[in-house]
């Protein structure tokens, strides 16, 4: 436990208001020493404040610079969407404004925006696909650095319908109203329309995401979920083969480990 | 002497470079490992799995590694992470790291994660709370910490004393390794307007076991030097670091980082030879470049 330093406590704090609250700048641009005396500074601090106002307004700067790496990177075409809309920079001082980002992992900044779009619902009056176009951007990245799993062993080559399925551990079985694998740079705004996806990493180490109908990707749901092939195909009304087709498919694909 | 725990004779020396992204296939693929070592960030690299993860791992069992905290905002105030320290604890026994550093800043407030290296206060209640979160992370960790000065743009309140005063205490009541990072202080020495070479005279170089070296550029708009890690060590930079090494009398590891604007493999590795050069000429008794000379192996 720490023990109390109020005066550090206090200009950390300080400092964080100005880098994160969405009305840091002006507020601060405005008045640092109000802005410190607002948050019970020392007076000789608020004066300091005032000191190096432009200063310490470059650390806002650069907290944003430091997204403008991993949520390009994560969001190619959230991030196109917006800046063409010049909304961008919106965005991010939002979210940074959310405080959501609160691991120290910075992988964790990717995660921490979509949840930050479920949750505030930023942007999707205008752009109803938003989360779930960055949804899927996000499960790309997610998908690619998966960790590894040890290699399974008695697993089955063959689907039968009293074996269950056992799915890479980077599997995941997606569904959208959008459809949000067409999205690119050029056109990143993705048509309505219900769209089913598995999405996996493959043998090579590559992100795949296969196309399912409705009734495939229930299918896979239930297999997920720890039904025997023939039950979840029952369960469906699918055809058996169907299923043991689909299954034999994603095996030879990867996303298959095999069958106990 | 050393500071308590800090080992006083590693296989580290010479110039290292920050393994980076990428260059991971590359470097992957190489049959011996083309630097003396490698410094990474256990957090970038713990709980990932992939084809960028396994080359990873492939660099790490074949060479030399150290190790270097980005987030840990060691001057905060936010309870440590337990997830975070159980992994950096496996990550440095698995590695074998001869120590950890982190820098002496803060990123988070209040559970929020700005990322950023943020300066402390210098005054003496900051002294004192540096201190003992110091300590606390010492005590976390299966080796010695270095913690590791920052380039500060401001600073935070009405300071009570310099950054060197403050840098200086926290060293001593902290009892522990340093991460001297020269291109801060160069940089700080041009944002504040002192003397590098004098800021570095009165500090306890006895604590320095590592050497950090990097690029930085120049914002007219906010006028101020910014360590960016974005293009090449300057001469000025290199010359420090030449100043330094004799004056720290170990030939203490130097690590030179790149963050930004990445350049191809073989480019990075060329400035490290060019760095390795001026580093061995440095700590040459019979050069020219010795303490005082203030020579440089560049132009």
């Amino acid at each position: 436990m720490v023990e109390p330093a109020e005066r550090t406590s206090a200009l950390q704090g300080c400092l964080a208001d100005l880098l994160l609250d969405q009305d840091g700048h002006s507020l601060f641009g405005a008045d640092p020493a109000a802005f410190g005396a607002a948050r019970q500074l020392h007076m000789e601090d608020q004066a300091a404040l005032a000191h190096y106002k432009s200063r310490l307004l470059t650390y806002r700067s650069l907290v944003r610079s430091a997204l403008e790496d991993p949520l390009p990177d994560c969001f190619p075409f959230t991030h196109a969407l917006l800046e063409k809309a010049g909304q961008w920079a919106a965005c991010v001082d939002a979210f940074l404004g959310s405080r959501s980002i609160q691991s120290s992992y910075y992988r964790d900044v990717n995660p921490a925006f979509v949840a930050w779009l479920a949750q505030s619902g930023w942007g999707q009056d205008r752009w109803p696909f938003l989360l779930q176009l960055a949804h899927y951007e996000y499960i790309e990245v997610e998908i690619l650095r998966w960790p590894d799993e040890a290699p399974q062993v008695d697993l089955g080559a063959l689907p039968k319908a009293d074996l269950y399925v056992v799915f890479d551990g980077t599997v995941r079985n997606l569904a959208y109203a959008y459809a949000v694998q067409d999205a690119s740079g050029g056109n990143p705004e993705p048509d309505a329309g219900e769209t089913y996806l598995l999405a996996y990493r493959d043998g090579a180490g590559d992100f795949q995401a296969s196309t399912l109908s409705p009734h495939a990707s229930a299918f896979l749901a239930r297999c997920l979920e720890g039904e025997r092939v023939g039950e979840a195909a029952r369960a469906l009304g699918l055809p058996l083969e169907d299923g043991l087709e689909l299954l034999w498919s994603l095996h030879a694909k990867g996303a298959v480990l095999g069958f106990r | 002497m050393t500071p308590s725990g800090t080992p006083s004779g590693t296989p580290f020396s010479g110039v290292g470079v920050g393994l980076r992204r990428p260059h991971l296939a590359q470097v992957a693929a190489l049959k011996a490992s083309p630097v003396p070592f490698w410094e990474i960030a256990p957090e970038n690299v713990v709980g990932q799995g992939g084809t960028r993860h396994r080359q990873v791992m492939q660099i790490l069992e074949r060479d030399p590694v150290l190790t270097h905290g980005l987030s840990m905002s060691m001057g905060g105030f936010d309870a440590w992470e337990r997830d975070v320290l159980d992994n950096l604890r496996g990550f440095l026994k698995a590695t074998q790291s001869p120590w950890h550093s982190e820098h002496l800043c803060w990123s988070s407030f209040g559970g929020a994660n700005t990322h950023e290296l943020l300066p402390m206060p210098f005054t003496r209640e900051a002294v004192q709370h540096s201190i003992l979160r110091t300590r606390q992370l010492q005590a976390e960790l299966p080796v010695p910490f270095l913690f590791e000065n920052v380039s500060y743009y401001a600073e935070l309140g009405a300071a009570e004393m310099s950054e060197k005063q403050f840098l200086a205490e926290v060293l001593e009541g902290a009892d522990c390794g340093w991460l001297l990072d020269i291109n801060n202080v160069y940089v700080n020495s041009r944002n504040h307007s002192f003397d590098a070479k004098e800021w570095l005279e009165g500090m306890p170089l006895h604590r320095v076991q590592q050497l950090h070296i990097a690029g930085h550029a120049w914002f007219e708009e906010d006028q101020l030097v910014i360590d960016t890690h974005g293009a090449p060590v300057i001469d000025p930079v290199i010359e420090l670091m030449q100043w330094v090494l004799p004056r720290i009398g170990r030939a203490v590891p130097v690590l030179l980082e790149r963050d930004n604007d990445i350049p191809a493999l073989e480019e990075l590795l060329a400035e490290r030879a060019a760095l390795q050069k001026a580093y061995d000429v440095a700590l040459d008794p019979l050069s020219v470049s010795g303490p005082g000379s203030g020579g440089s192996s560049r132009g």
